[in-house]
């Protein structure tokens, strides 16, 4: 493949990589990309007591499979911290 | 406990880069950094498992305002893989093993760092969150490889 070739295989790289990206969450991304840090931190995040993952002030685990396996047997499942 | 605030992500930053404190944010938080426009409650920093890093990291939380027990404080010495903080001034989760990222050194050296803050490459991001399988990580995964793909682009531009 020469220079050429190259330069046209990766625009038409980018063209799918931009397809890709469903409308709705490109303007999303846009209209971020326009906001300052401290803004966007101020629309990001948000405090919902999540019942028992929030009453506790400290936890340890020895290893991720200990939190994880923890999580399945505590938490509400609708929660969303179930594997799949 | 209120929203995690911008100014808070600022004071670790300081505190933690005054104690030489190893670290990058990850998970939603770090998304949330790269540009990701989503909703989280939970800051996340994946942490270096060294003795050294994690006696820093013990100062730099106590110089935060967590109210650090000796069994707490020994067992963040000792790097356990995950521990939540929810006894200071902010919720903070120490990841110091998360799935799907093999070593710190790696995730280190793709970093990215935005206004100071050192910050996960956002391909080691969603490998975390895919490398997790929980339900709530599949419903945003692919939102954000989507982010991804816009990401990347503004970065080669």
């Amino acid at each position: 493949m020469d220079a050429d070739e190259l330069k046209e295989r990766r625009a038409e790289y980018r063209a799918v990589e931009e397809s890709a990206i469903p409308a709705e969450w490109l303007a999303e991304f846009e209209a971020a990309a326009q906001r300052p840090l401290e803004t966007r931190f101020r629309y990001a995040f948000i405090h919902t007591h999540r019942p028992v993952m929030d009453d506790a002030p400290f936890r340890a685990f020895d290893t991720m499979a200990d939190y994880r396996r923890w999580c399945e047997e505590n938490l509400p499942d609708w929660l969303g911290y179930g594997r799949v | 406990m209120a929203a995690f605030e911008y100014r808070q992500a600022q004071e670790i930053r300081d505190c933690f880069q005054r104690h030489g404190v190893r670290y990058l944010f990850l998970d939603k938080s770090g998304a949330i950094l790269l540009g990701f426009p989503d909703t989280t409650q939970d800051a996340d920093v994946f942490v270096e498992k060294t003795s050294q890093n994690c006696a820093a990291l013990v100062l730099a939380l106590r110089e935060l305002g967590f109210a650090l027990s000796e069994a707490h404080a020994a067992e963040i010495e000792r790097g356990k893989d995950f521990i939540q903080l929810k006894n200071g001034p902010f919720d903070l989760d120490l990841v110091f093993a998360p799935d799907g990222i093999e070593r710190f050194s790696d995730a280190w050296r793709r970093r990215v760092e935005v206004e100071g803050f050192p910050v996960c490459h956002i391909d080691d991001i969603i490998a975390s969150k895919a490398a997790t399988n929980r339900q709530k990580d599949r419903e945003s995964l692919p939102r954000l490889r989507s982010f991804r793909e816009y990401w990347m682009r503004q970065r080669r531009s």
